[in-house]
């Protein structure tokens, strides 16, 4: 039955026939039976009709339980939340990355290559073999193809080898992908310094992910300012991706899409995007704040509905656009609370 | 002006606020509620429980040093009125001229509270001067500071430390900063009577973001059952002091605490989780972790067995209040070895007059 399901959503990320509604509704029957946790947190509640209605996990339950839907000894792949000094890490566990590849692809092609077949990548990642636990260079060694380079090795930047391959991409006036997350690009731009490119029309950069302290932080207007100043990448080149270890599916920004900048990201068929007002529990009015829950049939062996920390907007357009992740909640009296001495 | 008659007119205003229908307490409860975020309820609720505190013999037991400051400048914070008020009470005792700087989260109630003071005794009410300014506007702190013999700043870490930085190096200067309460209840307590509602009241004035409000009670008994009755008990207090409204990220921050232990709820039989309906004015989460992480406040309380209790000691120096029941001395000898203020449970919102740790 599972692997008849994962046939039938496969074909339907490939573009083939289905029907998001009753496949979420599957999934969702099928992790029910197959996740023991997930049984015990969806019992109590009452059954739903409408993928909606599908009780959200948490991404903190990745750090204390296994989501999965199949002994974990049998995972091919799995994927760790980084972590701090007060947190585990979050796991989630693959029985077969094929889903994940392939919502993986063409969601890529669509928003970094709409008008090319493929351009040479240089990733601000390790490279898979060297971070077997990262889904983001797990993604990139997906999407980018074999004329890909990958410049963190050991947690470092390779600095002056990729700006020396900066400097052969301009002179064989080759574009370019540059692939990486905000802060891997921060201190690229540090170590650029005063050197500045112009590299080729049709260069282009993906970003993703925050900062957590591991660069100076800065604006997105400052870091896009920054990729055009120092590489010659215009804005409508630049695309934020928004992704995190508990889903197999991306969001990227409608900007390549539409020709112009835009924080706005694309829903692909096989997700669905809430933003859930905290105060009542149900989806926010369009336009207003809330936190974004995820639902993602491509996550058939763990959880197909994710309760994100980031709040959102979502638009009446389908798109939507994440605001950040939760944390730095005013302190409006004189209590220290959770948030206080922990950042 | 004498000592007697300080404490003689303070002790009047305050008196005249718990009359009902009186126009400062009409005014607070119509003015406070936007920026201090409370409920209406709420601000009537702190009205009786700040100006029941300044009666006469409490008054007299302020001690008065021969070497008082003559003019103190209160640099005040928050949305909490409690220590704004004591603060002037205490430079008016030391029969100071006080500039009150306040803060921007509640402009109301030391403007309200001078104003009250002028109706009894305007002599001492021209003691005070109350204003607001930004805290960007440097230089006017510093011009502020620079007049002061003395300064009481109240605020977090950072703000605390930049303000000490400002003022002159002969100047006293005196920081109170941010801190954290909590509770034991001892084996010999009973749950039945008063002491659930006594907790839930503690938990949930100033809709927890008070210095003095517990994040969590630590049980020697049943700390399951205990729970369960401050569920109770804390849902009771909403119904009749509703918690205010939050801003989004305050929301969805107590939402990301309250769903992750919903979740570990169901799997972890270490963990239980109770609360109410949307907007969810409470949520009581008993775990038996032996880790200690604060509350993201606004009414969110931890129930904790009694062994846990040495997570604690990593916040040594940030306690403020520690709460116990019952009274007796092996608590108190408990208790005062992790903070300055021992109380009883119900008595944590209500400090002696001037206390200020």
């Amino acid at each position: 039955m599972a692997t008849d399901l994962q046939q039938r959503i496969l074909a339907f990320l490939n573009g083939g026939p289905g029907n998001f509604d009753e496949l979420a509704l599957e999934v969702f029957e099928f992790q029910r039976a197959h996740n023991p946790t997930y049984r015990a947190f969806c019992d109590p509640r009452p059954p739903i009709t409408r993928w909606e209605e599908i009780p959200a996990v948490p991404t903190s339950a990745f750090k204390d339980f296994q989501i999965a839907c199949f002994p974990v000894s049998q995972a091919v792949a799995e994927f760790h939340t980084s972590g701090t000094t007060h947190t585990r890490a979050g796991k989630h566990y693959f029985k077969t990355l094929e889903l994940y590849d392939a919502a993986s692809r063409p969601n890529f092609i669509a928003h970094l290559l709409p008008d090319v077949a493929s351009l040479p990548v240089l990733a601000l990642t390790p490279s898979p073999a060297n971070a077997p636990h990262s889904s983001l260079a797990h993604m990139l060694g997906v999407v980018a193809g074999n004329d890909c380079e990958f410049f963190i090795e050991r947690d470092k930047l390779l600095s002056d080898r990729l700006t020396q391959r900066l400097c052969e991409m301009q002179w064989s006036s080759q574009p370019v992908m540059l692939l990486g997350t905000a802060f891997a690009f921060v201190h690229l731009f540090d170590h650029l310094g005063k050197l500045r490119f112009d590299l080729p029309e049709g260069s282009r950069a993906m970003e993703t992910g925050g900062f957590k302290g591991r660069s100076r932080a800065i604006t997105k207007t400052e870091l896009y300012r920054l990729f055009t100043h120092q590489l010659g990448i215009p804005t409508q080149h630049i695309v934020n991706e928004y992704s995190m270890t508990e889903l197999s599916t991306q969001f990227y920004d409608e900007t390549m899409r539409i020709g112009r900048q835009s924080n706005r990201k694309d829903v692909p068929a096989w997700a669905r995007v809430l933003i859930i007002d905290p105060a009542t529990g149900q989806p926010a009015q369009v336009g207003e704040r809330g936190l974004i829950r995820v639902y993602d049939l491509a996550n058939l062996w763990s959880a197909v509905c994710i309760q994100t920390e980031d709040l959102g907007i979502a638009y009446a357009d389908g798109t939507f656009e994440v605001l950040g992740r939760v944390a730095g909640a005013e302190v409006r009296g004189c209590s220290l609370n959770a948030e206080s001495l922990r950042n | 002006m004498n000592t007697a008659d300080i404490q003689t007119a303070i002790s009047q205003a305050a008196g005249n606020w718990l009359v009902p229908g009186n126009q400062w307490r009409t005014r607070a409860i119509a003015e406070a509620p936007g920026l201090t975020g409370f409920s209406p309820e709420m601000v009537d609720e702190a009205i009786t429980l700040i100006f029941s505190s300044l009666k006469l013999e409490a008054l007299e037991k302020f001690p008065v040093p021969t070497d008082a400051p003559r003019r103190i400048t209160h640099i005040l914070s928050g949305n909490v009125p409690a220590p704004g008020i004591g603060s002037i009470c205490r430079g008016l005792l030391l029969n100071a001229e006080n500039l009150v700087k306040c803060s921007q989260r509640d402009p109301v109630f030391p403007r309200l509270f001078v104003e009250s003071l002028r109706e009894v005794n305007a002599e001492l009410a021209a003691r005070v001067t109350v204003l607001h300014w930004s805290r960007e506007e440097i230089s006017q702190t510093r011009t502020a500071l620079a007049g002061a013999d003395a300064v009481f700043a109240y605020g977090d870490d950072e703000s605390i430390a930049s303000l000490r930085a400002l003022t002159p190096a002969t100047t006293k200067f005196y920081g109170y900063g941010h801190k954290i309460s909590f509770a034991i209840v001892g084996h010999e307590a009973l749950f039945t009577g008063d002491l659930p509602a006594a907790a839930a009241f503690d938990a949930s004035m100033y809709d927890q973001q008070g210095c003095m409000s517990p994040h969590a009670f630590f049980i020697e008994g049943d700390a399951r059952g205990f729970a369960e009755l401050l569920a109770r008990a804390m849902e009771d207090y909403q119904h009749r002091v509703p918690r205010g409204k939050l801003a989004i990220e305050e929301a969805a921050l107590a939402t990301r605490v309250r769903e992750a232990y919903e979740f570990r709820s169901a799997n972890d039989s270490r963990v239980s989780v109770w609360t109410s309906h949307p907007p969810y004015p409470w949520t009581v989460i008993y775990d038996e972790a032996m880790e200690f992480t604060p509350s993201c406040l606004n009414r969110t309380v931890f129930v904790k067995p009694a062994k846990t209790l040495n997570a604690i000691r990593e916040w040594t120096g940030r306690i403020s209040t520690v709460g116990i029941s019952p009274w007796n001395d092996r608590l108190q000898s408990l208790a005062g070895s992790l903070a300055g203020r021992v109380c009883q449970i119900g008595q944590m919102q209500r400090p002696p007059v001037l206390f200020l740790g």
